[in-house]
C-alpha cells in the first residue's frame, strides 16, 4: 500500500451515508448456537472502518425454519446491548442494525458485535476494527555504542493513537548502494525503537526511516541520512573513585578510567562530572573536563556526603566533526568531606590534579600573587601544593588549640580539664 | 496386585496403607505441580478475557460451547472411575493440550501483538501441560497401570481446532474454549492425584 495513502476500507467508509455501500464480505461460518438447534451468520465479518463513518450489518439465522425467526433477535455490541431503534427485521430470518458515527475500537482485538436470540444466547458474533490511518512517524534519532551497533528512537505520528494495531518498521540501507534492510530487535529502548547489532559500514552514509502501518494505510517518515561515526556513544567511564584530598575540608578528588571499549581511539574525548549532596536532587555539573581522567571539586561543604557520576563523550572519534553523543553517567559513587569547625562555603568547581588554579575567586587571586612573586622575588618554590599543605597544617593546629583550651564542638566550654 | 493397588483401585480404602516412599514421593510432587499449574490456569484464563474485551469476563457470559476436536470437557462420571482410569484419561487430555494452546497463542499473536504477558502466558501453558501429563503418566508407569488408551493424534487435533475457528469472533470463542478446557483438565488432575497421597506429613 502506498505511504500516505488510506486502504481500500478506508476509502469506501467515507462515502457519506446513505450511499455507502455494505461491506459483504465472503459469508463464513458462524459458531454453533448454544441450543443447537440454529446458527446464524453476522454480514460483514470483521471489517474495518474509520472513525466516524457507519455500519450497516445484518445477522441472518439459519437452521430449523419453523424455529429460526428474526423476531426477538437483538444486537449487544462489547457487552452492552444496543438500542432497539438501531435494528429491523429485513425479513422472516434477518435482522439489521445500522451504526453511525462509530468511536474507535475500545480494544486492538476488535470490538464484539454479538447477534442474540430472545433467550440471550449467542447466535453469532463479528469483531469490528475502527480507528485511523497511521501519521507519518517523526524524530527519528540514531546512536551507536563503541561503533559497534545502531540503536533508533522515533515518535509515532499522532501519538501513535490509530486505535488499530500499527505496525512500525525501522528500514536503513547504504546511501550510494545497497538494497533496503528491516530492523529486527524491536522495543530495545522503549516502544518505538530498534537495535541493529551487526553488520554495519563505517565512513559512509546510511539511509534511515520508519515505516507505519495498519489495517487503514500506512505512513513514511522522513529519511534521516547519518554515518555511524557521527553518533558514537560508549560505556560510562569504568572505575570512578573519589575520596579526600588530604585533610582538606573543601575538597574530594575524582578519578576514572578511560572508557575501555574505546580506549584505542579516544583522542580528545571529554568528560563531565555531576554531583550532589547525599540528601538533595540538585546536581551541579562540571563542565569542560576534557580528555583528562582525574578532577578535583573544590568549595564543598565540610563533613559532608557527596554523591559523584561521570560521563563521556568521545566526539572527534577517526575524525568526525560531529559532537559526539553522551554515554550514561556511571553508577554514583559517595565519598565525605572531612568534618571542619568553620561553616564552609556551599558551591564548588572542579579543580584539575596538580594544584593548577580553578575560578574560585581566593585562589585566582592567589594566582596572581604567586605568578607576581616568580617574577619580583625569590620565592620559586612556592605553588598551590605548597598552599594546600598550609591549610592542612593550620587546620590541624586549629583543632590542637581548641583542644587544649577545652572547647567543645559545640563552641562550649569544658569545665574541667585533667 | 498387591495391598497397595488395592487401596488405588478403592479411593476410599484405609491410607495408612504405605506406598513405596519414591511412589509416594512422585505423587505428591506431581500432586504439588498440579496444585500451581491449576492456579496459573485461572490466572491464565483471566488475563485472556481480560484482552478479549466484553462480553468475555462479563458475569454471565455464555458464548456457544465450541466442540474442540479430540478434547471435551471431564464427563460428569469422571469422580466415580477407578483412580487409574483417571488418571489416564488425564494425562490423555494433558497430551491434547499443548497444540492447541499453541493455536490460541497464534491467533492471540495477531489479534493482541502488544499483550506479551498473555502470549506468555500461553507458550508456558503448552508446556506445563506437557510436563504434567509426563508426569501422571510417570505415576501411572510406577503404579503398573498402562498409560496408552485410544486418543486421537495431537496435530491433527490442533489442526481441527485450527480449521474451525473462521472469523475472529470465533476465533475468540474458540481460545475460550480451550483455557477454560485447561483449567478444567489441570484442576481434575489435582483432584485425582490428591485422592492418592497419604494422608499425613510428606
Amino acid at each position: 500500500m502506498p505511504a500516505g495513502r488510506p486502504g481500500p476500507a478506508a476509502q469506501s467508509a467515507r462515502r457519506p451515508p446513505p450511499l455507502l455501500p455494505l461491506l459483504l464480505l465472503c459469508v463464513l461460518g458462524a459458531p454453533r448456537a448454544g441450543s443447537g438447534a440454529h446458527t446464524a451468520v453476522i454480514s460483514p465479518q470483521d471489517p474495518t472502518l474509520l472513525i466516524g463513518s457507519s455500519l450497516q450489518a445484518t445477522c441472518s439465522v439459519h437452521g430449523d425454519p419453523s424455529g429460526a425467526t428474526a423476531e426477538g433477535l437483538y444486537w449487544t455490541l462489547n457487552g452492552r446491548r444496543l438500542a432497539p431503534e438501531l435494528s429491523r427485521v429485513l425479513n422472516a430470518s434477518t435482522l439489521a442494525l445500522a451504526l453511525a458515527n462509530l468511536n474507535g475500537s475500545r480494544q486492538q482485538s476488535g470490538d464484539n458485535l454479538v447477534c442474540h436470540a430472545r433467550d440471550g444466547s449467542i447466535l453469532a458474533g463479528s469483531c469490528l476494527y475502527v480507528g485511523l490511518p497511521p501519521e507519518k512517524p517523526f524524530n527519528i534519532s540514531c546512536w551507536s555504542k563503541n561503533m559497534k551497533d545502531l540503536t533508533c528512537r522515533w515518535t509515532p505520528g499522532a501519538q501513535g493513537e490509530t486505535f488499530l494495531h500499527t505496525n512500525y518498521s525501522l528500514k536503513y540501507k547504504l546511501r550510494w548502494y545497497g538494497q533496503d534492510n528491516t530492523c529486527e530487535e524491536y522495543h530495545t529502548v522503549g516502544p518505538h525503537s530498534c537495535h541493529i547489532p551487526k553488520d554495519l559500514a563505517l565512513f559512509t552514509p546510511y539511509e534511515i526511516w520508519v515505516e507505519a502501518t495498519n489495517r487503514l494505510g500506512s505512513a513514511r517518515s522522513d529519511v534521516l541520512t547519518l554515518d555511524i561515526l557521527d553518533v558514537v556513544t560508549t560505556d560510562p567511564p569504568p572505575d570512578v573513585h573519589v575520596s579526600r584530598v588530604g585533610g582538606l575540608e573543601d575538597q574530594l578528588s575524582v578519578r576514572w578510567v578511560s572508557p575501555p571499549a574505546l580506549k584505542d581511539f579516544l583522542f580528545q574525548a571529554k568528560y563531565q562530572i555531576r554531583y550532589r549532596v547525599e540528601d538533595s536532587v540538585d546536581w551541579k555539573v562540571v563542565d569542560d573536563v576534557s580528555n583528562q581522567t582525574s578532577c578535583r571539586l573544590a568549595g564543598l561543604k565540610p563533613g559532608t556526603v557527596y554523591f559523584v557520576q561521570v560521563r563521556c563523550n568521545p566526539f572527534g572519534i577517526y575524525g568526525s566533526k560531529k559532537a559526539g553523543i553522551w554515554s550514561e553517567w556511571s553508577h554514583p559513587t559517595a565519598a565525605s568531606t572531612p568534618r571542619s569547625e568553620r561553616p564552609g562555603p556551599g558551591g564548588g568547581a572542579c579543580e584539575p590534579r596538580g594544584g593548577e588554579p580553578s575560578s574560585g575567586p581566593v585562589r585566582r587571586e592567589l594566582k596572581q600573587f604567586l605568578g607576581w612573586l616568580k617574577k619580583h622575588a625569590y620565592c620559586s618554590n612556592l605553588s598551590f601544593r605548597l598552599y594546600d599543605q598550609w591549610r592542612a597544617w593550620m587546620q590541624k593546629s586549629h583543632k590542637t588549640r581548641n583542644q587544649d583550651e577545652g572547647i567543645l564542638p559545640s563552641g562550649r566550654r569544658g569545665t574541667t580539664r585533667g | 496386585m498387591s495391598r497397595r493397588e488395592g487401596s488405588l483401585e478403592d479411593p476410599q480404602a484405609d491410607s495408612s496403607v504405605s506406598l513405596l516412599p519414591h511412589l509416594e514421593a512422585k505423587i505428591r510432587q506431581t500432586h504439588s505441580f498440579a496444585r500451581l499449574l491449576t492456579k496459573y490456569a485461572e490466572q491464565l484464563l483471566q488475563e485472556y478475557v481480560q484482552h478479549q474485551g466484553d462480553p468475555f469476563g462479563l458475569p454471565g457470559f455464555s458464548p456457544p460451547r465450541l466442540p474442540v476436536a479430540g478434547l471435551s470437557a471431564p464427563a460428569p462420571g469422571h469422580a466415580g472411575l477407578p483412580a487409574p482410569e483417571r488418571l489416564r484419561l488425564d494425562a490423555a487430555a494433558l497430551t491434547v493440550l499443548p497444540p492447541l494452546l499453541e493455536v490460541v497463542r497464534r491467533h492471540q499473536a495477531e489479534l493482541n501483538p502488544r499483550a506479551p504477558r498473555l502470549l506468555r502466558r500461553l507458550e508456558d501453558a503448552a508446556r506445563q501441560a506437557r510436563a504434567l501429563g509426563a508426569a501422571v503418566e510417570a505415576v501411572l508407569a510406577a503404579l503398573g497401570t498402562e498409560t496408552r488408551g485410544p486418543r486421537p493424534e495431537p496435530a491433527a487435533a490442533a489442526a481441527a481446532a485450527a480449521a474451525t475457528g473462521a472469523g475472529v469472533f470465533p476465533a475468540k470463542v474458540l481460545g475460550l474454549r480451550v483455557c477454560g478446557l485447561y483449567r478444567e483438565w489441570v484442576s481434575r488432575t489435582e483432584g485425582d492425584l490428591g485422592q492418592l497421597v497419604p494422608s499425613g506429613p510428606a
